[in-house]
């Protein structure tokens, strides 16, 4: 009976623990995101910060397409966004990004699927300065899918980008 | 007709779907462009553009707000400077490489205010990216350079903002424009629509309309076929019934429910046509030849629920359905009018028999009348010959000719009755027509005279002498027409005239025309000439006589010749008749190649008389002793039968009706035996001349047939055709030539050959010289002995052609026979008189 009991406490605990694959670093260099809001996995201050290295440390993804405010076809190099929202345990329905200059939009957490948007930090192997749109920007396979060429994604498609919340 | 509709109703909807198909595609095309438009309108970056140009204008001035507080601030943070600087510079760069900014590219006003803006980040980029000392040292002068370009920058921001407003326009336009033309669109397809509701429920409308109408029509057919007198059967090809109408059920018995769905054969067609309906049904399914079906009226029989079988007339067309193709039988049930039929042909077979029994009455009473006439006519012809005063004279001249009259009185009724009945036989042999027209013209010229009348014939045309044909007919004709003429024609002329016309494919036609200036006839009687019992103008009567058959029946005969007669004649001033009938002209016989010599002279005959009449008997006995010949009698056919078993005749006169037994089993008895006379000619004696009696007696072995009276002319003609060595004229017992008939030794010669002839010629000389030592001495003998040895002896006398010793020697045959002594011993005394004469003939050579 006593045996039973412990075993199903076991059992539940081992169940309700979250599960990721590693915990999550404190980064060392320039923080490049903070990810707050309903995110399970943090490191610093209930939020999630990530410099370059962290970064490159998940998943790489590269998107070769155009874009509407550059000239010619570029590879983009970043983290899925929906590798960010299942690696931080991200539990919201929007994520609120927001750009250097406090210009903000609302992407909501079903454009987080594979093959879909990345937060890129390379522009053709190069790292991104505030004047080329970095250090940070959302790009969307635009070239690969019509349905990504419209106003609302370009809209979500923001640059300098340094912070994201999670919202209901 | 409804093919062609429905046809026609085909082609406007596909017309319709077409203009459908045609007004959707439109619309679905003008619904696309107003997706792209919206899409457009969607994806286009216009408001976003717009915010980044004003947003442009912001950073800006952030830029120089920050510019400006850092110059108040002694110490500076310059990161913010720096950041605010590099958004500024990210926006311009955008600006300036952005594809969605090509058109606002190209506006002058734009490009030249972006290039004054990007030399002004060109000159501020050293100093913002300098050390702070220097950047802080340079702060002022930035500040300079910043208010300069803040009229560009704004400048950039609206020019832009224009461009787009336009922009944004324009693309309103163009949305306007295809919402109207899609707006055209769907009111024209509405519109389409509308129309295509309409002809549809104008289509529905005239279906409904038509249903009605077949339902209409299908309701009156089976009124039709209900009512129909005829029943009517509608079967599949496998002879299952589909339909069975009231008229039906009420022939065959079977009510339509029970009938219909099943197999027609074995529902009406009687047991023994079922095999030949079963093999036609067969044939139609695999496409053979069909024997009822589209052949009209076909009569036959079929049965009944309870299995009668009676006659049937039907007939069967066949359909094509959807469901393959039908028979439709009508038929009829005409067990009644078979009934009816079966009644009239009874009733028709009653009143032919009736009719028989009439011309049969008519054919015994003609008999019955001549058998009596004949007599008394021999009588009167015998009591001629005897010695007379001249007024007994004329008493007997005047029966005569009554007699004679009522003679052919009775023979034209007998040949009305004839060709009435069909009877009427026609004899084909060869004659002359000249010989002919010139006997008649000979035999009416004394009554010609006697009138004062010049009565003449003659051809027009080229002669043509032989035929064939029936001369006793063409005598008849010719005899009346022309007999009518001298009749009527007192003081004036007749002539006939004869000639031959015809197409030349066909019969020649021999035309008679006879011309008299007689009393003539008015048109009344003309109309009537050729009907029975007419005899002209009553007041001639007395006068011409006549039954008023004679015209009826020349009329008959010369139908029978396949003729015609007719008559043109006015009144006072004469008639004319004209004959005509095909001919068949033959080639003159050889007359002198046929006969022989010697058969020109004459030689008695004995013939064998079988009458049971005795005063016919007698008249006829004298006409054929009075004309030389030899006569035995019979008073009936047995008697007959048994003398000419033993008795050689040169002809048998053969009469039908007798007692004990009639002429006609005689007949067959004397052909059927052995007996002596077995090959004799047997000429019938019969007053009743019918044509199928005389086919019967023909049949039954007669060679020929005489109609009483019995004239001297027509016995002269039977025994010149069935006696060898008869011409017709009276013999002569003393003519030398008569007592052989060298013709037989010509045959026996030839059939023989000399050298065998020779002994017979001898064996039969001492044969006679024998039989004439034998009869020297009569007393010595018995009747029958003589008899005998003369019959046999007479047998051989005939085979040698000594004529005159065989009668000579039957005479004393038959004289022996009768045991008559005076008459034998006359006989023997002439016999070497006639041996004398006829044995230097008998030669071998």
């Amino acid at each position: 009976m006593l045996r039973s009991i412990f075993y199903a406490t076991a059992l539940a605990a081992l169940v309700s623990a979250p599960v990721f694959a590693q915990d999550l670093a404190t980064p060392t260099g320039d923080v490049l995101l903070t990810v707050s809001g309903l995110v399970e996995n943090t490191n610093v201050d209930g939020t999630a910060q990530f410099d370059l290295e962290m970064l490159e440390a998940l998943d790489g993804e590269e998107i070769e397409t155009s874009t509407i405010w550059t000239e010619g076809t570029h590879t983009f190099k970043g983290v899925s966004l929906y590798v960010l929202v299942d690696a931080l345990g991200i539990t919201g329905e929007n994520l609120r990004a927001t750009a250097i200059n406090d210009y903000a939009v609302d992407i909501p957490i079903s454009d987080a699927v594979e093959n879909g948007p990345i937060i890129a930090y390379r522009m053709d192997g190069e790292t991104m300065s505030v004047r080329d749109k970095g250090p940070l920007w959302i790009i969307y396979p635009y070239d690969d899918d019509a349905d990504y060429r419209s106003e609302v994604i370009y809209s979500r498609s923001i640059w300098q980008l340094d912070r994201v919340e999670a919202l209901e | 007709m409804s093919r062609l509709k429905s046809s026609s109703v085909r082609a406007r909807l596909i017309a319709f779907v077409l203009l459908a198909a045609i007004v959707l595609s439109a619309a679905i095309f003008l619904s696309t462009n107003v997706i792209r438009d919206l899409r457009l309108l969607n994806s286009a970056s216009s408001d976003n553009v717009q915010w980044t140009l004003s947003q442009t204008e912001v950073e800006f001035l952030e830029f120089e707000m920050d510019l400006v507080t850092k110059l108040r601030d002694p110490e500076p943070d310059l990161g913010t400077l720096r950041r605010e600087f590099d958004i500024f510079y990210s926006r311009i760069t955008t600006l300036r490489q952005a594809s969605i900014y090509a058109p606002l590219r190209e506006l002058p006003d734009f490009s030249r205010n972006l290039r004054i803006v990007q030399t002004f980040l060109d000159r501020a980029v050293p100093l913002i990216d300098a050390p702070d000392a220097e950047l802080i040292q340079a702060l002022p002068s930035l500040i300079d350079l910043t208010a300069d370009t803040r009229a560009n920058v704004r400048r950039l921001s609206n020019s832009g903002l224009n461009f787009f407003a336009n922009d944004a326009d324009q693309r309103r336009q163009a949305v306007a424009r295809t919402l109207t033309q899609m707006a055209a669109g769907v009111s024209i397809l509405i519109v389409a629509l509308l129309m295509f509701a309409v002809y549809l429920g104008y289509l529905n409308s005239q279906n409904i309309r038509r249903r009605a109408e077949a339902i209409e029509a299908s309701r009156r057919m089976n009124i039709v076929t209900g009512t129909a007198l005829d029943g009517v059967i509608v079967s599949d090809e496998n002879g299952l019934i589909l339909e069975f109408n009231a008229a039906a059920e009420q022939i065959f018995g079977h009510a339509a429910k029970d009938a219909i769905g099943r197999d027609l054969g074995a529902l009406i067609v009687p047991d023994h046509h079922l095999a030949a309906h079963e093999s036609g049904m067969k044939r139609i399914r695999e496409g053979g030849e069909r024997r009822a079906v589209g052949k009209g009226r076909i009569k036959l029989e079929a049965k009944r629920s309870n299995g009668e079988v009676f006659p049937v007339e039907f007939a069967i067309q066949s359909a094509q359905t959807d469901e393959g193709e039908i028979f439709v039988a009508f038929l009829r049930d005409i067990s009644h009018r078979v009934e009816a039929e079966r009644e009239l042909v009874m009733a028709r077979d009653r009143a032919l028999a009736g009719e028989k029994a009439k011309t049969d009455f008519l054919a015994t009473m003609s008999h019955e009348i001549r058998t009596p006439l004949n007599g008394l006519l021999g009588n009167l012809s015998l009591l001629h010959n005897t010695r007379l005063s001249a007024k007994q004279a004329s008493f007997v001249k005047n029966m005569d000719t009554s007699g004679k009259l009522l003679m052919s009185h009775i023979t034209d009724v007998l040949d009305i009755t004839k060709y009435d009945a069909g009877k009427l036989r026609l004899r084909s042999v060869a004659m002359n027509l000249s010989t002919l027209l010139q006997d008649i013209v000979d035999n009416q010229s004394g009554a010609a005279s006697a009138n004062d009348t010049t009565l003449e014939w003659g051809w027009i045309g080229p002669r043509v002498d032989w035929i064939l044909g029936d001369p006793d007919r063409i005598q008849h004709i010719l005899m009346n027409v022309i007999g009518n003429a001298v009749k009527f024609t007192h003081g004036g002329r007749v002539a006939v005239e004869m000639s031959v016309n015809g197409a030349p494919d066909a019969d020649p036609v021999l035309q008679i025309s006879v011309n008299d200036t007689g009393i003539g006839m008015d048109p009344d009687l003309q109309a009537h000439i050729f009907e029975d019992f007419l005899t002209g103008d009553t007041s001639y009567e007395r006068t011409v006589g006549g039954t008023g058959l004679g015209l009826g029946l020349a009329q008959r005969f010369v139908k029978a010749l396949g003729g015609s007669i007719e008559v043109e004649s006015e009144k006072g001033e004469g008639s004319t008749f004209r004959i005509f009938f095909p001919i068949a002209p033959i080639s003159p016989p050889d007359v002198t190649a046929e006969r022989r010599p010697g058969k020109k002279n004459l030689r008695p005959s004995h013939i064998l008389l079988v009458e049971d009449n005795e005063i016919n008997r007698v008249v006829a006995r004298e006409m054929l002793s009075g004309a030389g010949h030899k006569v035995t009698e019979a008073p009936n056919g047995q008697v007959a039968v048994d003398l000419a078993a033993v008795n050689s005749f040169d002809l048998i006169l053969m009469d039908i009706s007798m007692p004990v037994m009639d002429g006609r089993a005689a007949t067959r008895a004397i052909r059927a035996g052995h007996g002596v006379c077995a090959k004799t000619p047997i000429i019938a004696l019969t007053a009743s001349a019918m044509a199928d009696e005389q086919e019967a007696f023909l049949a039954d072995g007669m060679n020929n047939i005489l109609t009483k009276p019995l004239s001297q002319e027509s016995l002269n003609r039977v025994l010149a055709k069935h006696v060898p060595g008869q011409d017709g004229a009276a013999p002569d017992a003393g003519n030398q030539a008569s007592a052989f008939e060298a013709t037989y030794l010509d045959d026996l010669r030839d059939t023989l050959g000399v050298g065998a002839l020779k002994s017979l010629l001898e064996r039969f000389k001492q044969e006679v010289d024998g039989t004439l030592d034998f009869l020297n001495d009569p007393a010595g003998h018995s009747f029958g002995e003589i008899a005998s040895q003369a019959h046999r002896i007479a047998g051989s006398a005939a085979m040698f052609g000594a004529t005159a010793l065989r009668s000579a020697l039957i005479e004393v045959e038959q004289a022996a026979k009768r045991k008559d002594q005076a008459r034998m011993e006359g006989a023997i005394a002439v016999l070497p008189e006639v041996w004398r004469v006829t044995r230097p003939l008998i030669q071998p050579e």
